[in-house]
């Protein structure tokens, strides 16, 4: 049974999207209950793999008894699992949080709207699981598809944006496959650790090096890193408040993880241009993003486009902490893509009650909020000290351990970058607080607006998370050395 | 100088995926038109799929078929099926990918009455 789990948790929520459109014809109210038993099962499932994996170690899973190179084959090793968690758990509090937003902020397409969640989550956890280069261009490329339609599911302002990010997605996608194939004509096989045994003899060929760069270039757009950013902020402000929590907290960073699943599982750390360590120029572009975006944040009005440009400076601190080549800053990499999963979840939570609930849409109205409601206040608070890395929160943690691993590698650029980013997201959300916590009450304020459960419930959650994951920083840390470090590191 | 362009002649192929490629390229820059845009986004997803099935091609070998159950197996005689099911799967891929972008397409047509990006552009300020 537990040999089996990692099918089990891509087939349950894809069989569900697949039948939810007939199931559903009839009773549209349905969908909502089909969909929040899937996700609440695959969290017991995801729960149940992790620790069957941190037991009995990673699961070779071959498809139809094919055994690989031949055929298909999916790894659930620590990194998969720990990211598996994250999902689903993320995925079912997004449906928690969309129960009461959603029959509005979509138009009435609640059905489209959840066999459109359940496909997206089910072709993440594909990504997350694949073990073969062409098995994680199809997931891909079946997560953008969902997402293009998500974005757009709505109508309205949100189409134009859906436009420009399949147009850009769609390279991203054809540049990742051209590299494939320039790997495949290298090589001959597709399988990642049949090709991690065949590349060692073949790092100085230009088509490896090619291959890599248009790789690169394809998870880059995917993932929204800096220079190839420009379909992000207009999808993810235009988006139904229902739909952009889990496009913030989960694909960009799913794509990321694609990305080092190929640099370190399939390429290993040595891989150079001209005695330049490919790592290097990785970090290099990530301390860019870092900047860049928390620059761009800065200068935003729109409160969700604010959140958008500071996901985007998150991922380039993330990539700063996996390319140090080291340990300690590649654990610090992945704890911090945990982490910002779940505070980028919790800011897109109050961006959408903020507007849904208050009207509340750039940040001259955000004192608004403050009078009315003293729990929203505070989870924006927290999520705050989260993004800006205050001490009692997993983001301060993930920051230490990255700075760590930089000074480890001795590399002071990645270390100014995160400081500097740093300094910058403390100043755009002084500029949030100076609106909250200075705000002369006026007479629209006196209105009370009772927030229903299950908002509560999802930013309560994600809160919380962000203090118990700093909490708890040491155990977890501990266990991602122990399990999720890629061989050779 | 010489060496260079004789180096990209010997292999057409990959001189058709770049033209193919950038092609495609620039009329998605280019053109204001959004059904334009997606014709080229079809022929940059079209020119991968090329290069994907040039560089199987063998001279004088078959389809992946066994010429008699007995004899001993050539690998030599045989065209490798692979990239060609892999093209088979990027093209349902690309398939599914225009199908999205052409509803996409629909739906901004009704909404906003045109295709042209920058009356688009007007009409949402």
């Amino acid at each position: 049974m537990s040999r089996h789990l990692p099918a089990l948790l891509f087939l349950v929520p894809l069989f569900a999207a697949i039948s939810m459109p007939i199931v559903c014809l009839r009773h549209r109210a349905w969908s909502r209950s089909i969909a929040l038993s899937v996700l609440c099962s695959m969290v017991v499932f995801s729960i149940m793999n992790l620790v069957n994996i941190f037991q009995h170690g990673e699961i070779h899973y071959a498809f139809s008894g094919w055994p690989p190179p031949l055929g298909i084959e999916w790894v659930a090793d620590g990194l998969a699992s720990v990211v598996l968690v994250a999902l689903s758990l993320l995925g079912l509090v997004t449906l928690i949080f969309a129960g009461p937003t959603s029959p509005k902020d979509l138009g009435g397409r609640i059905v489209h709207y959840y066999t459109l969640i359940l496909l997206l989550i089910s072709a993440l956890t594909g990504i997350v699981f694949a073990g073969d280069l062409f098995n994680l261009f199809v997931f891909l490329e079946v997560a953008a598809l969902a997402s293009y339609a998500l974005v757009g599911v709505a109508g309205g302002k949100a189409l134009m944006a859906a436009f420009r990010y399949l147009i850009l997605g769609t390279l991203g996608a054809s540049l990742y496959l051209l590299g494939v194939s320039y790997f495949y004509a290298e090589t001959g096989t597709l399988n990642m650790a049949d090709m991690a045994e065949q590349l060692p003899h073949l790092l100085t060929s230009k088509a490896v090096l090619g291959g890599l760069l248009f790789m690169f270039i394809g998870l880059g757009i995917k993932m929204a890193l800096v220079p190839f950013h420009a379909w992000l902020p207009d999808a993810y402000t235009h988006a139904p408040d229902s739909v952009t929590p889990i496009l913030a907290a989960l694909v960009t960073k799913v794509a990321l993880l694609g990305w080092v699943r190929i640099m370190f599982w399939v390429l290993g750390i040595k891989v150079a241009v001209d005695d330049t360590p490919v790592l290097l120029l990785v970090g290099l572009l990530g301390s860019l993003a870092a900047v860049i975006g928390a620059v761009l944040a800065l200068t935003q009005q729109d409160l969700k486009r604010m959140f958008a440009y500071g996901g985007i400076s998150h991922i380039g601190i993330i990539l700063i902490g996996v390319s140090q080549g080291n340990q300690t800053g590649f654990v610090g990499g992945v704890f911090y893509l945990l982490n910002d999963a779940v505070m980028q979840a919790s800011l897109f939570f109050i961006a959408g009650v903020a507007i849904s609930l208050y009207g509340v849409y750039t940040i001259e109205d955000v004192g608004r909020i403050a009078k009315q409601s003293p729990l929203l206040t505070s989870a924006l608070v927290i999520a705050a000290m989260g993004m800006i890395g205050l001490p009692p929160t997993g983001g301060f943690f993930g920051k230490w351990y990255i700075i760590l691993g930089a000074l480890e590698a001795n590399n002071y650029v990645a270390v100014g970058a995160v400081l500097l980013s740093t300094m910058l997201t403390l100043a755009y959300f002084v500029r949030i607080f100076e609106r909250v916590f200075r705000h002369a009450p006026t007479l629209s304020d006196a209105r009370p607006i009772e927030i229903p459960i299950q908002i509560k419930l999802s930013v309560g959650f994600t809160s919380m998370a962000i203090i118990v994951l700093g909490l708890l920083s040491d155990p977890i840390v501990g266990l991602l050395i122990d399990h999720t470090l890629p061989p050779g590191l | 100088m010489v060496e260079v362009f004789a180096a990209i002649f010997e292999r057409p192929n990959f001189l058709t995926f770049v033209v193919i490629f950038l092609w495609g390229f620039y009329i998605m820059v280019t053109r204001y038109n959004l059904v334009k845009k997606l014709v080229g986004m079809y022929l940059v997803q079209t020119s991968v799929i090329f290069f994907l099935v040039s560089i199987s091609a063998k001279k004088g070998a078959t389809v992946p078929i066994l010429l008699s159950p007995t004899a001993s197996v050539q690998a030599i005689d045989y065209v490798n099926p692979l990239p060609h099911v892999m093209t088979l799967t990027a093209i349902v891929v690309g398939v599914a990918t225009l199908g999205v972008a052409l509803a996409l397409c629909s739906a901004i047509y009704r909404t906003y009455g045109s295709l042209d990006e920058e009356e688009i552009l007007k009409k949402l300020e």
